[in-house]
């Protein structure tokens, strides 16, 4: 009998990840996020890659000068092209839309025209390599270089730690981080919460607690919608390093990707966490719009979490890195910045599995009692008062 | 074990044919007549090899209300027996304390003699009163899953489940969700669900309600397969006519306490023996013989009780006299018997 009854929670695993698998808008979602993500690279990759285009008519002595300062000006990814026009076509030109801006330089002075609007790259190029350019041309009628005017002027800035600045690409990927681990909480918690709440409203629990003990049930739920939730991140995981792998663009992602190890393991620690708290919130509800209210609080900590992840600094961070489920998003974007001790991301998920392991005996105690009270919600401290 | 519908345990007893007269109350709905009767009859033969189900002082409380009081009853091997009492009376509460499904109070369940233990229960069927199976996973599906919590193998689970939808005429189903399903056949499943695991004993809380007669018909058919083999089977309803027809035994419960229990015939025993005389003319002189009470009588028909036999031949032989047409014994009905212990 006691094997028998060992299986008992891998049944209920099993039933809970079929059931997940053939909900039509669970699998929709997982492949539209998959999709999303896919295209989300693809179009970084693409706008990394794409170069952009500036055609301007020139007129003058020094404006062809200029145009080519300025394209050396604008780095790989942009070019700055001009061409010889006479002052009265560049205009029409302009008008035309056939060049983006025309540079005109008539011996005293200098105009940029432009249709309607010009983009504020070019613009500050463009003027920078005009004063450069007059400065130059200046500086050879009074007899000297422009290098002998800006002798002596060069700053140099030096870091004292070395390093790439990666500060937007470290935000994106913490934003990325926290909303996938808010998402899947909730999204899952919700089917845990509800799916505890089908049992308990149709009273199958009752014949189910005939026949298994009522905690492997819970275990068995709430490890199967654990192994679903990691299986999607998983998934997810995969198409980004493959369409990344397919873009050749590994090496720009390649920094993030300890980092990414490490947020799937919070991940999968601070989703067990948690886990057990959906499943106790479905047992002491009665109907389903009882959960709308009694998840309002576990909802909150996830948005706490969400946002300390995304910005929080500082202490503030160092603290939320080591609260349980705050941890999931606050200590792999410490990863990511360089700030954590190679121990502390080790610490912090015991915390968060010892943590997660007395929830889940708490929860397993208000479970066995709130599950067969149907007829009114319960708070945590009614259930707990229950004889059962 | 055997599955096989047609096969009957060759140790069964034989019925014995009622005696009883038919009155209106105690007609079998849907039932044919008198051969529906018969077969439906009470009987009290030999005991049957089995398993004994019993509650011994069994209380529970809630709060300060005692909703269960010290309620002892005996299911016997093969004993269908009815649990009967109106809403409120305690039935759910204690069949869901036999179940394990809510703490006792106080007193115990016994099975075989020893306290019930969970391994005990997982052979058991149970058919709680709030009806409820999945509704959104397919039938054959779910019951597959719950004969798998039972320790079935996957495949075992799902031939039985199939065999006992195709009882209920809901073979080609199989693969339909629960909630498109007609109350009355999603009532059907969840009996199936019940009977899946070859159980040992089965407790079932309203398992007629909301059944057509054709179901009830087919549900106690296999239900008598059960008893066949000795299994202990109690259901409650409110239905008395139905409990009449189908009981060996039954436990009548009011507030919370057993009023009385025992197999039909012990229970009619307790009742005063009631006889109708029915004569050529007026029957109005029957107030006047020492030693019967009249209960009812009308022109040349009469319901009396006798203090004692030496009464009956006096009687008789002054009603020879009068034109004696028809002198019976009338077994109280079960709701005779309700009403009279309830009162």
């Amino acid at each position: 009998m006691s094997t028998r009854t060992q299986a008992a929670w891998r049944t209920v695993l099993t039933r809970e990840i079929a059931v997940k698998v053939r909900d039509k808008t669970f699998v929709i979602s997982t492949l539209s996020t998959m999709v999303i993500i896919a295209a989300m690279i693809a179009f970084n990759a693409f706008m990394a890659d794409r170069t952009t285009e500036h055609d301007l008519a020139t007129s003058g002595p020094l404006a062809a000068e200029a145009v080519e300062q300025a394209d050396a000006a604008m780095g790989d990814k942009t070019t700055v092209t001009g061409r010889e026009v006479q002052p009265v076509e560049a205009e029409d030109l302009v008008r035309d839309e056939e060049v983006d801006a025309a540079l005109i330089h008539d011996g005293d002075s200098w105009s940029l025209v432009a249709d309607t609007e010009i983009e504020s790259d070019l613009e500050t190029a463009i003027e920078q390599a005009v004063s450069q350019v007059t400065v130059a041309d200046n500086a050879g009628d009074h007899g000297t270089t422009v290098e002998q005017l800006n002798k002596g002027s060069a700053l140099e800035t030096t870091f004292l730690s070395a390093g790439e600045d990666r500060g937007l690409a470290t935000y994106l990927l913490r934003f990325a981080f926290a909303f996938l681990f808010y998402m899947a909480a909730l999204i899952f918690g919700m089917a845990i919460a509800n799916s505890v709440l089908e049992e308990k409203q149709n009273r199958v629990v009752e014949i189910l607690a005939t026949a298994i003990p009522i905690r492997e049930l819970l275990y068995g739920k709430v490890l199967g919608n654990c192994l679903v939730a990691f299986a999607q991140i998983g998934l997810y995981a995969a198409v980004g390093l493959l369409t990344a792998n397919i873009l050749d663009v590994t090496g720009e992602f390649g920094w993030a990707l300890s980092a990414s190890g490490w947020f799937i393991a919070f991940f999968v620690v601070g989703f067990g966490a948690q886990a057990s708290i959906w499943a106790v919130l479905g047992s002491l509800a009665s109907r389903s719009e009882d959960l709308q209210s009694n998840t309002t609080v576990i909802t909150t900590v996830l948005v706490v979490a969400m946002f300390a992840g995304l910005f929080a600094q500082g202490p503030w961070l160092v603290v939320a890195s080591y609260v349980p489920i705050l941890s999931s998003i606050a200590m792999p974007a410490r990863v990511l910045q360089e700030q954590a001790m190679i121990w502390e991301p080790f610490a912090a998920l015991v915390v968060c599995l010892v943590s997660g392991w007395l929830m889940l005996r708490l929860g397993e105690k208000v479970y066995q009692r709130a599950v067969f009270q149907g007829g009114r919600a319960l708070t945590w401290r009614q259930a707990l008062k229950l004889e059962d | 074990m055997t599955t096989d519908s047609s096969h009957r345990d060759p140790e069964t007893p034989n019925r014995p044919e009622s005696t009883r007269p038919e009155t209106a109350g105690e007609m079998a709905p849907g039932g044919s007549g008198g051969g529906q009767w018969r077969r439906a009859s009470t009987t009290f033969g030999r005991p049957v090899h089995g398993h004994r189900l019993e509650v011994r002082d069994l209380t529970r409380r809630f709060g300060d209300t005692t909703v269960v009081d010290r309620v002892s009853f005996t299911v016997e091997p093969g004993h269908m027996t009815g649990f009967i009492g109106a809403n409120g009376a305690g039935k759910t509460t204690t069949m869901r304390m036999m179940m394990g499904v809510l703490r006792t109070t106080s007193g115990e369940v016994l099975w075989d003699g020893d306290a019930i233990t969970a391994q005990d229960r997982v052979r058991f069927g149970y058919m709680p009163e709030e009806r409820g199976l999945y509704p959104k996973q397919g039938i054959l599906d779910q019951l597959g899953y719950l004969g798998q919590l039972r320790g079935m193998s996957r495949q075992a689970a799902l031939a039985e489940a199939q065999r006992l939808l195709h009882h209920f005429n809901l073979g080609d189903r199989v693969k339909d969700k629960l909630e498109t399903l007609s109350l009355g056949n999603q009532q059907r499943v969840q009996v199936a669900a019940a009977l899946l695991h070859q159980p040992q004993a089965l407790v079932l809380d309203e398992p007629f309600s909301g059944l057509d007669p054709t179901a009830v018909d087919s549900m106690v058919d296999l239900l008598r397969e059960y008893t066949a083999r000795g299994v202990p089977v109690l259901f409650s309803s409110h239905q008395l006519d139905l409990v009449d027809r189908l009981c060996d035994a039954m436990v009548i419960l009011h507030d919370g306490r057993v009023l009385a229990s025992g197999t039909a015939e012990q229970l009619r025993a307790t009742q005063p023996k009631r006889h109708r005389l029915t004569c050529s003319a007026d029957v109005g002189w029957v107030r006047d013989v020492p030693g019967v009470s009249v209960e009812d009588l009308e022109g040349c028909s009469a319901v009396v009780t006798l203090d004692d036999d030496s009464v009956r031949s006096d009687l008789l032989r002054r009603a020879v006299d009068r034109g004696l047409l028809e002198f019976t014994d009338l077994a109280p009905s079960l709701s005779d018997i309700y009403r009279e212990v309830t009162r």
